[in-house]
């Protein structure tokens, strides 16, 4: 178990050891300033020793001046090496933020989105700031104290050991305590902290979420209901920072006690010495000096045992996912040919998906030649949007079931494949930024002539001339200060920007009218040729000029064929066709 | 690239500490018992404190220096004593002081979240989320300093150093005297420290809250991040932010690593100070050992609560940044409110008047130009109109999400502006175009927080939008999880689920913006027939570009550039052959030519 133990550890720290190395001078020198402050340190009360003897013995003032001078040029110097600990460890501490925080936003960058299905945003933003935050005390101020503490205790005890050994070991009687009270105590941090920083996730989740919802929340009249709900949350957290507290406040005392303890026992021995005549009553003030500098140290001892024991929680919370590796491995395969003659050909080969156990998609089979346009539609929640977010590789397929220019999907370059993918989420997403660099998120050294382009391509621009600043007006987060319509046709073009070979559009016009939706299609279909497409819908409209049109039911294609044929066919499809434009046609006939 | 000012935190003037630690002590008022107590027991232990080095002066002096063993032995019990009692009520004055602060922060927590529940939307457009998300949770967590380590803190420091300060006196006057000379050095060096301190403690505040959002909207937007191959930019634009908040640390680093040896100095030189003229004193026999030694332990006392005190001054900095933007935020009041006596409506019939209604999000930027219409109780209103031509804004204002600049909107004959916005809302249902769902389980969505909703009630309006269908496949029925933002549904189940939380709430009006868009045309029949039935006499208000969502209603209203130009039924509009008709005309004429064919 022991062997387990020390293996777990080792890989918990391995996060922020692989970084000491880079800053390991600072870490040389950082220590060497520790001992230098500390080693300074326990010169003056000797000094102060020496001061008493020479006032015993009715020296020259002149000599009680010069140690004193000598006192202040130490403490100068020594003042000198405390900047440079902090200059150094506290510094180091905030390269391995740095570091760290980069490395978990890299890897944040990386996952695929099934670890974002799970995991709430509010969660992964508290362990990118408040679990690091943790994690750097532990690194910097908890290291700079132990330091400290292990020098300072080391210094002093030797200084207390030359002047006498038998009072050093009796102040010693009262430091057990220590390890014993660390051990339960740290045990005890370990878990109530463990405690505090998940509902903290928990709470920046819920809050991120409620302000989130904004709308939904105040149509539906919830907020009295959300403070309620919050308040309780927040009262819960107040209660584990309190149980937390508890032992907090147990700590301090019980630390200051012990360490004032060694004073008594100095006290009470020493003096019974002096009386006795067996030592001199400037060592009992020198001892006492030198308890006085481990009491601080001492008292550290344990405020550190708690950094570490909160550190390691947040640690670990960071640690999970860093050891989440995404499950969409990347090929390298990449057709050798140039860019321009890559055709856009996919075909399904039995394919069969599930996100978890139920079956989602399943015995799938479809080839759509390069420059063919693919109609899919069918009922919500059959499986049209899983189908083409696989194409795109947002999750993983396995071997042999997908092919795209007749290389397995999973031996693509995951980069060269979307770099080929025009994708146009069913739910648009925009990031608060202009509408010009929106549209130019793939493609950001296009041109604002470019932007204008596509934007024309999308029937955006007629909607873009009519803002304030044009292509350089803020949209808010999501997009919130445009249209429904405005937000599809802003990802629409973002899609058109990158000149794909692959077209995915993904109910990409579900809120754009009938007329605008035309438009739109008149231009894709003007570049039809070099474009593989994609369409999902549940307008017929939008499909039935398709080269295939696909049914789907329940992840199965239950009806296949272009619009003539599934008319004559006359079941679904059909059905879907008559209830859209039938009943509308024959009454203004 | 991207135009930063919107990330950027507004502007902050000049702070004005005193005026912001005066408004922090007002969250202390209610619990004033508790401050008293805690400021009591540091007292005590301040006292017990000082008592340590004066009963060491004593033991030297009257019993080590004369040897009186029986003596010692009594005076290190009292020793003893001291230290447990001192420790006991320092455990107690910690406890009670984390209790303070935890409990403050309680509060203004909740304050900052209430108040966030009350801001309009037109606030929500230009804060973004992770900002704001930055205010209720880390800057409030940052304050804990001011109040379980800052003011309770302050108070026993002062103490301390007053009974000090007296004891010193006390011992020796004029040496003393001599110790203080320092003190005004020591004043002029946390000054000049305070000043660069706060600006660093401002900016990071600012770079933390800037972290908190991008990584908000990143993790929210991955699928676009990872579709576009942005990962590596995304990381860039990250990095910068990332290296600016190492860069302000580096700072404060800077400024502490300073501050901290300088004070150390001083209070060395103190004690040099207090060696050389003591052991003048000693020397002519105006001074004992025992008075010395108990002296430089009292002026090390002295100076550790002095040195505290200016650390925590400057920790309070570091909260004051913190405070500054939750009292920005909190006096940010919503714009829209209800008024003071608003007109009560009972019962609603429906009956919707509106009159030339004029609507800008910004200045004079007209979304909604003139229009007046109005609905009879019970009618099925239909809006239509291309893309941005001011539907859903429309239907914000009927929930006075903002606020109009011009014209009216009557609900039964009462302006909304003088209705209570709650009692207002209590009236409507509405189904969003940007569907939100929150994590949690399904009927928590459907009935949100409203526990009147009973689960028959939810399952009801589940199987009414044709939801039950998904809910076999579920494990937990409608107890079954969701994700954050329904990640593992379709987008068409978010939209019924959505759909079933407006039935659910069963409102005396109904408003559906584009609530079925990627809803499947048979599933929106079912709706349909069962909503026929459902809202029997109720009116409801469409917005919707599928025809075969409109064609029923009772009239149809067409918005073009936010003005009202066409209004009547299906029919109607169609033989007027304009806009409605052009909206609808390339579809059929179509299908028209290929039915022929067929
Ligand atoms: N919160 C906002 N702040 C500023 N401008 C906005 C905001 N919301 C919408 N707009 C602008 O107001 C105009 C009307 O938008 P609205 O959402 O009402 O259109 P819509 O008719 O619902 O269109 P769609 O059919 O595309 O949903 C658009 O030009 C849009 O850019
Ligand atoms: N990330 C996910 N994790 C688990 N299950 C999912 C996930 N996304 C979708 N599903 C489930 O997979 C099924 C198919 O969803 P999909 O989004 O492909 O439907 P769709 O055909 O696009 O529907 P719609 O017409 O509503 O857009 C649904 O039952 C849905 O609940
Ligand atoms: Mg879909
Ligand atoms: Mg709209």
């Amino acid at each position: 178990m022991n062997a387990n133990e020390s293996k777990t550890t080792f890989s918990r720290f391995s996060t922020v050891t692989k970084y000491l190395g880079r800053y390991r001078w600072y870490l040389v020198v950082g220590v060497l300033a520790v001992i230098g402050a500390n080693g300074l340190m326990l010169v003056p009360p000797y000094l102060t020793k020496l001061i008493f003897d020479r006032l015993e013995t009715g020296s020259p003032m002149s000599e009680v001046g010069l140690l004193v001078l000598a006192m202040i040029g130490l403490s100068i110097a020594s003042g000198i090496c405390r900047f440079t600990i902090r200059r150094t460890i506290i510094w180091m501490s905030r390269h391995l933020e740095y570091d760290i925080r980069g490395e978990l936003v890299a890897h944040l960058l990386k996952l695929s989105p099934s670890f974002y299905d799970k995991n709430r945003t509010g969660d992964i933003m508290a362990r990118a700031t408040n679990d690091l935050e943790a994690v750097r005390m532990m690194i910097g101020p908890a290291m700079m104290h132990i330091a400290n503490t292990l020098v300072v205790a080391t210094g002093a005890l030797t200084m207390m050991a030359m002047l006498s050994p038998r009072l050093t070991l009796y102040a010693l009687i009262p430091a057990l305590v220590f390890p014993i009270s660390m051990n339960k105590l740290g045990n005890m941090i370990h878990r109530r902290f463990l405690k505090i920083q998940e509902h903290f996730a928990h709470l920046t989740a819920v809050c991120q979420e409620n302000l989130s919802g904004v709308r939904v929340v105040k149509a539906y009249r919830q907020e009295d209901h959300e403070i309620e709900n919050f308040a309780d949350l927040s009262e819960h957290y107040f209660k584990l920072n309190l149980s937390l507290g508890r032992l907090h406040a147990a700590f301090y005392p019980l630390f200051q006690l012990v360490a004032t303890s060694l004073m008594l026992v100095v006290l009470y021995v020493g003096g019974r010495d002096v009386i006795r005549g067996e030592i001199e009553l400037g060592t009992v003030v020198a001892f006492f000096l030198y308890l006085g500098m481990l009491t601080w140290p001492l008292i550290a001892i344990g405020w550190v045992v708690s950094l570490y024991q909160r550190g390691t929680v947040s640690l670990d919370r960071i640690n999970q996912i860093l050891n989440t590796t995404s499950d969409i491995p990347t090929g390298c395969a990449e057709p050798k040919s140039d860019e321009k003659s890559v055709r856009g050909k996919v075909e399904f080969r039995d394919l069969n998906f599930a996100y978890d156990e139920a079956p989602i998609l399943n015995d799938l089979s479809l080839t759509v030649e390069p420059g063919q346009t693919l109609g899919i539609v069918g009922l919500t929640g059959s499986g049209k949007t899983t189908l083409v977010a696989l194409l795109a590789r947002l999750y993983p397929v396995a071997r042999d079931q997908l092919f795209v220019d007749d290389i397995d999907i999973n031996d693509w370059d995951i980069n060269a494949l979307r770099r080929r993918i025009g994708f146009t989420a069913q739910e648009p997403f925009l990031f608060s930024a202009t509408v010009a660099d929106n549209i130019r998120f793939g493609r950001a050294d296009a041109s604002i002539d470019e932007v204008a382009q596509v934007a024309q391509l999308a029937a955006l621009a007629k909607d873009v001339d009519e803002f304030p600043d044009r292509y350089e007006t803020m949209v808010g987060e999501r997009g919130i200060t445009l249209s429904g319509g405005q937000k599809q046709r802003v990802a629409i073009a973002r899609a058109a920007m990158i000149e794909p070979t692959i077209l995915i559009l993904d109910d990409a016009t579900s809120s754009v009218d009938t007329e605008t939706e035309y438009e739109i299609n008149q231009r894709i279909n003007a570049h039809a040729e070099q474009l593989t497409t994609f369409i999902v819908s549940h307008r017929v409209s939008s499909v039935k000029d398709a080269d295939q049109i696909i049914f789907l039911e329940d992840g199965r294609i239950i009806e296949q064929g272009n619009h003539e044929v599934l008319i004559t066919l006359g079941r679904r499809y059909a059905d879907l066709y008559r209830a859209q434009v039938l009943a509308e046609q024959l009454e203004s006939l | 690239m991207v135009a930063n000012n919107y990330h950027e935190e507004e502007a902050l003037g000049k702070v004005y500490d005193a005026r912001l630690m005066k408004r922090l002590l007002t969250y202390l008022r209610p619990y004033r018992v508790a401050v008293v107590s805690a400021a009591f027991m540091l007292l005590v232990v301040s006292l017990l404190q000082v008592a340590v080095p004066h009963l060491m002066k004593i033991a030297i002096d009257d019993y080590i220096g004369k040897n009186d063993l029986d003596g010692l032995t009594n005076i290190g019990l009292l020793f003893a004593a001291v230290l447990v009692a001192g420790a006991a009520v320092r455990y107690g004055q910690t406890y009670l002081t984390i209790w303070l602060g935890q409990k403050v922060l309680h509060d203004i927590r909740q304050q900052v979240f209430a108040h966030l529940q009350r801001m309009n939307l037109a606030f929500y457009d230009k804060n973004p989320v992770g900002r704001l998300v930055t205010r209720v949770t880390s800057d409030v967590n940052t304050l804990n300093e001011i109040f379980s380590s800052g003011v309770v803190a302050i108070i026993g420091d002062l103490f301390t150093l007053a009974l000090i300060v007296g004891v010193l006196l006390h011992y020796n006057w004029r040496l003393a005297l001599i110790t203080f000379t320092v003190v005004p050095l020591l004043v002029a060096v946390t000054f000049v420290f305070r000043a660069k301190v706060r600006n660093v403690y401002r900016e990071v505040r600012a770079r933390v809250a800037h972290i908190n959002a991008f990584l908000q909207e990143h993790v929210t937007g991955i699928k676009v991040v990872q579709l576009f191959n942005q990962e590596d930019s995304a990381f860039r634009k990250f990095d910068e932010i990332n290296l600016s908040l190492r860069a302000a640390h580096f700072r404060s680093i800077y400024y502490y690593a300073m501050f901290f040896p300088t004070v150390e100095i001083i209070s060395t030189l103190a004690i040099g100070l207090v060696l050389y003229f003591g052991g003048f004193r000693i020397e002519s026999g105006l001074m004992t050992f025992g008075e010395l030694v108990a002296f430089i332990t009292l002026v090390e006392m002295f100076y550790r609560p002095i040195r505290d005190l200016s650390e925590k001054y400057n920790i309070l900095q570091a909260s004051m940044a913190s405070s500054e933007r939750i009292f920005n935020l909190l006096d940010t009041s919503s714009t829209i409110v209800s008024p003071t006596s608003p007109c009560k409506l009972e019962h609603c019939t429906g009956r919707i008047e509106i009159e030339n209604l004029w609507f800008a999000y910004n200045n004079d930027d007209w979304v909604l130009k003139d229009v007046s219409f109005s609905v009879e109780p019970g009618q099925k209103i239909a809006i239509v109109g291309a893309t941005g031509a001011g539907k859903s804004s429309l239907i914000s204002l009927f929930y006075r999400f903002y606020d109009y600049q011009r014209g009216s909107i009557r609900l039964d004959g009462i302006e909304l502006k003088q209705m209570a916005i709650d009692s207002l809302r209590s009236h409507l249902a509405l189904v969003l175009q940007d569907v939100f769902i929150f994590s949690g389980d399904i009927a928590g969505n459907v009935r949100l927080r409203d526990d009147d909703i009973s689960d028959d009630q939810v399952r009801e309006a589940l199987h009414r939008v044709g939801f039950d269908r998904f809910l076999r496949r579920f494990e937990d029925d409608i107890g079954s999880e969701v994700r954050e933002r329904g990640a593992t549904m379709s987008t068409g189940q978010k939209q019924l689920l959505s759909f079933a939380r407006a039935l659910a709430h069963d409102p005396d009006i109904l408003m559906l913006d584009e609530a079925t868009s990627s809803v499947d045309t048979e599933t929106e029949t079912l709706i349909q027939s069962a909503l026929e039935r459902l809202f029997e006499g109720r009116t409801s208000i469409i917005v919707a570009h599928r025809l075969s969502t409109i064609e029923k209603a009772d009239r149809i209203l067409v918005l073009h550039h936010g003005e009202l130009r066409e209004s009547g039924t299906h029919r109607e509009l169609m033989r007027q052959q304009g806009i409605y008709h052009k909206l609808y005309r390339l579809q059929s004429r179509k299908q028209a030519v290929r039915i022929g064919k067929d």
